[in-house]
């Protein structure tokens, strides 16, 4: 299997302390800050449960996401992934790792926002490269796990699979060791090709 | 694993053969426009009419609230003029009647995950759009899409879009009967014909089972069909009253009476004949007056009925008419499950106020038809999945999308409706809110829309949720109102026939542009669309929600018993509203508050340097480039079939190119050329051969000569080897380029066409 497409999901401690509308201002201003790298803002706040407010960019996209109910920072890869797997899976994590450590040290959120960094899920958004099948989750566990090994400092790591075959092929990973994103940055300790392009 | 393969590979036979070869062109001209070999505004109109649209900033600028910012897309290659190919567009997906399955809200959950951005959105007319989406990922969606039954095929573009009727087509007490086997047979019929290519602008279809209710909106349309019986020889017979020339845009038209009895039999060929007239006498150059309804009011509705009805008399017969008249009377739709009704079930909390505003008892004794509410047309993927689930368990495939931008569950057993009821308000859409003021109707305004002027979406967000908090003291002549916005005049959102409506524009205030609305009153929702709205005056986008409040506690205060909002309004008068708005026109100076000075959910300082030009109107490409085009592709599809080492079906099919591209230079002269090869050489020699029009300065008559001994070859059945292949390929190649020479030359004035009266071929 060849990894392309992929998304990870941090989640965020204490949801309801920041509004989500907060975060449409915010994404605005990141837009100022930098020059032709994002294009655009899309508010879906109205929505339960849905892509909350997205951050469009050609390369990714960023969003403060609440699907499954569970509010957190999902960055999409869009821009093609080089490397071997372990190496796509370690750059999405670590450039979305980059984005919820922009956001916790945003000043206009004022340090209400935390992520958890000791859980991530990691999805495949593409069917072709692999269907929410046993048997592509067979063949990406093993990378998966080597990664979050990494991610999490070699503490107890879990890998599940939410076997909806409906769904994306997704990895959801945990370590029961809890953990800021600084640290799991640091852990990674490899830098993202893609990082650069969105923070 | 199955990486290795495409979409086109996976899906094999599942995809339409019909459907497929339409994406396979599609996907060849997208080739052809990588190599500059089709121009922008052709490739532009090709796409258009695969649904494949423009969207905010795809021009590679974007105002950030301070600045301009240059968007870094690949500057060397556009999809259209002035759009860069790797900017996000949008996607609209064709449903005619609104009628869906479970298993297509699974695709599109899927689709609006991979290649948009997780929502799938309902639109106005019945059809569902994608955001964000990669023009380089359009042909996988659209097989994705072809595998499931739906196509994006003519769902923009000066064709027929998508055609819709009411939701509640055979289930409905009052309906005279289901329209919807004409409604599918029309959409049918009328995508991709000859006859409906070569339009000025776009044409709407609706349906309407009855004439004093709202559903089918029929006289806001270029056609509207409203179903009448009528008893001759003693035995009912259907038809349609007839209707042409609606259409809101800027200025609405009401639809003018055509045929107060247009029998089944004859719905097909009339829309075919007006088509026909629309093609040929419709404006082409001035978009702004190129609609249908602009055709009549300069013709006038006695005049364009008599051209019609000649030109139906010229129509050979078509089965096609009338084949799908046998099986009109059989059920289209059935139940899950048997009809039992409510009572004695025990209702969840909330559920009696869900009842009363989003079901709908079907004349089917037991059953009903049950709105889900989606907040402005917005569904997410585990939303539509669990809707797909949802659907399994309590219907079948009896799923509509409505022009209120919502899903109508069809054919639920009552009894079921306690259990249906918490599940959908387990996914968030339990609202009850259909069709009352809360569910706010919008388009998508700036959001992305290259049209947009403000908020629609923005707007349509904030009353949603101010109207939702205080939805259960609301009077029910209140509740029972409807608001609808567009961001623009353009009137996607069809503001016209809200009883409140808006659109945005923009006003300027001491030197700043401030977001405004045109508030518009009265329209009437009911009656087919029965009155459209009066502009009362602008007020500032963020004063909007006061307006609403201001408008319907005065009409509380001051409606006479039971009186309806539209009699109330043109009782009171627009100017007594406008006084009553004026308070609000106020706002503070822009160092006192600049709240004013932005948009709803849009931090950034107002502006209009975001516009740019709209694709509504799509690109009026004469049928020539169209025909131009397609000889390109063909070409192409010859290069293809010489690479794989099939000689002679190369040389077969560059001929075919190159008959392809005089039909398209004779074409200009004589739109009813045939298919017929021999014909086809035979005018373009009489037109531009014999005449030296397509003659060469330096070359002379070389290029056509091309295209004799290519059929000289073709006729007399000689076998290609390589060598003779390729060499036919790179002069069919030189005819088509000295045919767009040709058809420059000609269209630029340089040179102009003989007058030789078109030749009429038999059964054109
Ligand atoms: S009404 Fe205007 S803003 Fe809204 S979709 Fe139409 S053109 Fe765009």
């Amino acid at each position: 299997m060849e990894l392309q497409k992929l998304n990870v999901k941090f989640f965020v401690e204490q949801p309801d302390k920041i509004a989500l509308t907060d975060f449409i201002d915010v994404f605005h201003s990141w837009i100022q800050a930098t020059d032709g790298v994002y294009h655009d803002v899309a508010d879906y706040s109205h929505m339960q449960a849905g892509p909350g407010v997205v951050l469009v960019a050609n390369s990714a996209n960023v969003s403060i996401d609440e699907s499954g109910a569970r509010r957190g920072l999902l960055f999409s890869q869009k821009a093609p992934l080089t490397g071997s797997n372990q190496e796509k899976i370690r750059a999405v994590l670590g450039a979305a790792l980059d984005n919820c450590r922009m956001l916790e040290a945003e000043p206009a959120l004022k340090g209400k926002l935390r992520f958890a960094a000791n859980e991530a899920l990691l999805s495949v958004n593409d069917r072709l490269v692999g269907e929410n099948s046993q048997q592509s989750f067979d063949a990406l566990k093993g990378d998966v796990e080597a990664v979050a090994r990494q991610l999490f400092g070699g503490a107890n790591v879990s890998v599940e699979r939410n076997a909806d075959s409906h769904r994306q092929l997704n990895v959801h990973m945990r370590s029961s060791a809890a953990m800021d994103t600084a640290q799991a940055l640091r852990n990674l300790t490899v830098h993202s090709p893609i990082g650069g392009a969105l923070t | 694993m199955d990486q290795q393969l495409n979409w086109k590979e996976k899906l094999g036979a599942k995809i339409p053969a019909e459907l497929g070869r339409e994406i396979d062109i599609f996907e060849q001209q997208m080739e052809l426009r990588k190599a500059g070999k089709i121009d922008e505004k052709v490739f532009a109109e090709t796409r258009l009419r695969r649904g494949i649209y423009g969207q905010r900033y795809d021009n590679g600028q974007r105002h950030d609230g301070k600045r301009v910012q240059r968007l870094p897309f690949n500057a060397d290659l556009v999809k259209g003029p002035d759009t860069f190919w790797d900017a996000p567009g949008m996607v609209r997906i064709k449903i005619p009647f609104g009628g869906v399955t479970p298993e297509q809200f699974e695709t599109l959950a899927d689709l609006s995950e991979e290649y948009s951005d997780g929502v799938t959105h309902v639109t106005t007319r019945q059809d569902f759009q994608f955001h964000y989406v990669h023009i380089d990922d359009t042909p996988a969606l659209m097989r994705r899409l072809a595998a499931v039954g739906i196509t994006t095929q003519e769902a923009c573009g000066n064709v027929v879009r998508n055609v819709t009727a009411c939701p509640l087509a055979g289930i409905c007490h009052e309906e005279t009967f289901d329209t919807t086997p004409y409604a599918k047979a029309t959409a049918k019929f009328l995508m991709g014909h000859p006859d409906t290519q070569d339009f000025g602008r776009k044409v709407k279809i609706a349906f309407s089972g009855c004439e004093q209710n709202p559903c089918g909106l029929v006289t806001m349309h270029d056609m509207g069909a409203i179903a009448k019986t009528r008893v001759v020889d003693g035995k009912k017979v259907r038809g349609f009253a007839f209707y042409v020339g609606g259409g809101l845009g800027s200025v609405p038209y009401k639809a003018k009476l055509f045929d107060e009895f247009l029998p089944e039999e004859e719905l097909l060929p009339t829309m075919q004949a007006i088509s026909r007239v629309f093609a040929r006498l419709g404006e082409k150059r001035n978009r702004a007056r190129a609609r249908i309804k602009f055709l009549i009011a300069q013709l006038g509705v006695a005049e364009f009925k008599k051209l019609v009805a000649e030109e139906r008399q010229k129509l050979a017969d078509d089965p096609r008419w009338t084949d799908f008249l046998k099986s009109v009377n059989d059920p289209t739709e059935e139940a899950l499950k048997a009809g039992i009704s409510l009572n004695g079930h025990q209702r969840p909390e909330g559920f009696d106020a869900w009842y009363k505003t989003n079901v709908y008892k079907q004349r089917q004794a037991g059953y009903v038809a049950a709105t889900v509410s989606l907040p402005l047309g917005d569904a997410s993927s585990d939303q539509l999945r669990a809707l797909a689930d949802i659907a399994r368990r309590f219907v079948k495939d009896t799923l509509r999308t409505t022009v209120e931008q919502n899903i109508l569950f069809r054919w639920v057993s009552e009894a079921d409706l306690p259990e249906f009821y918490l599940a959908i308000k387990a996914i968030g859409l339990g609202a009850a809110d259909a069709a009352t003021i809360v569910d706010v109707t919008s388009c998508p305004g700036t959001d992305t829309c290259k049209l947009g002027i403000a908020s629609s979406r923005g707007l349509a967000r904030e009353l949603r949720q101010r109207l939702g908090e205080k939805s259960l003291q609301l009077d029910e002549a209140v509740k029972n109102l409807r608001i609808k916005v567009s961001g623009c005049f353009n009137s996607c959102g069809q503001h016209h026939i809200a009883d409140i409506g808006f659109y945005g524009i923009s006003r300027n205030i001491k030197g700043f542009a401030v977001p405004h609305f045109q508030v518009v009153l009265g329209g009437k929702f009911h009656d087919n669309a029965g009155e459209y709205g009066v502009p009362i005056g602008a007020v500032p986008s963020k004063r909007i929600p006061e307006a609403v409040s201001t408008i319907t506690e005065f009409y509380m205060r001051q409606r006479q018993k039971d009186e309806r909002f539209q009699d109330f309004i043109a009782r009171i008068g627009k100017k007594a509203v406008k006084d009553l708005l004026e308070d609000l026109t106020k706002i503070p100076t822009h160092d006192v508050d600049r709240s004013f000075y932005s948009d709803w959910g849009d931090p950034r300082e107002f502006t209009l340097a975001d516009m740019g030009v709209g694709e509504c109107a799509g690109e009026v490409v004469s049928q020539a480039e169209f025909t131009l085009a397609a000889s390109e592709r063909e070409l192409f599809e010859a290069q293809l079939l010489l690479d794989a080492g099939h000689s002679q079906h190369a040389v077969k099919a560059a001929y075919a190119s190159m008959v392809r591209a005089a039909q398209g230079l004779v074409k200009d002269q004589n739109p009813m050329i045939s298919e017929n090869d021999e014909q086809i050489i035979a005018e373009f020699t009489q037109r531009f051969y014999d005449t030296q029009l397509f003659w060469d300065k330096y070359a002379g008559g070389k290029f056509a000569e091309y295209l004799f001994k290519a059929k000289e070859f073709v006729g007399a059945g000689k076998t290609a080897d390589a060598d003779r292949a390729v060499q036919l390929l790179q002069e069919a190649q030189l005819f088509i380029d000295a045919a767009h020479d040709c058809h420059n030359k000609v269209r630029g004035g340089i040179a102009s066409a003989p007058a030789i009266a078109p030749t009429l071929q038999p059964g054109a």
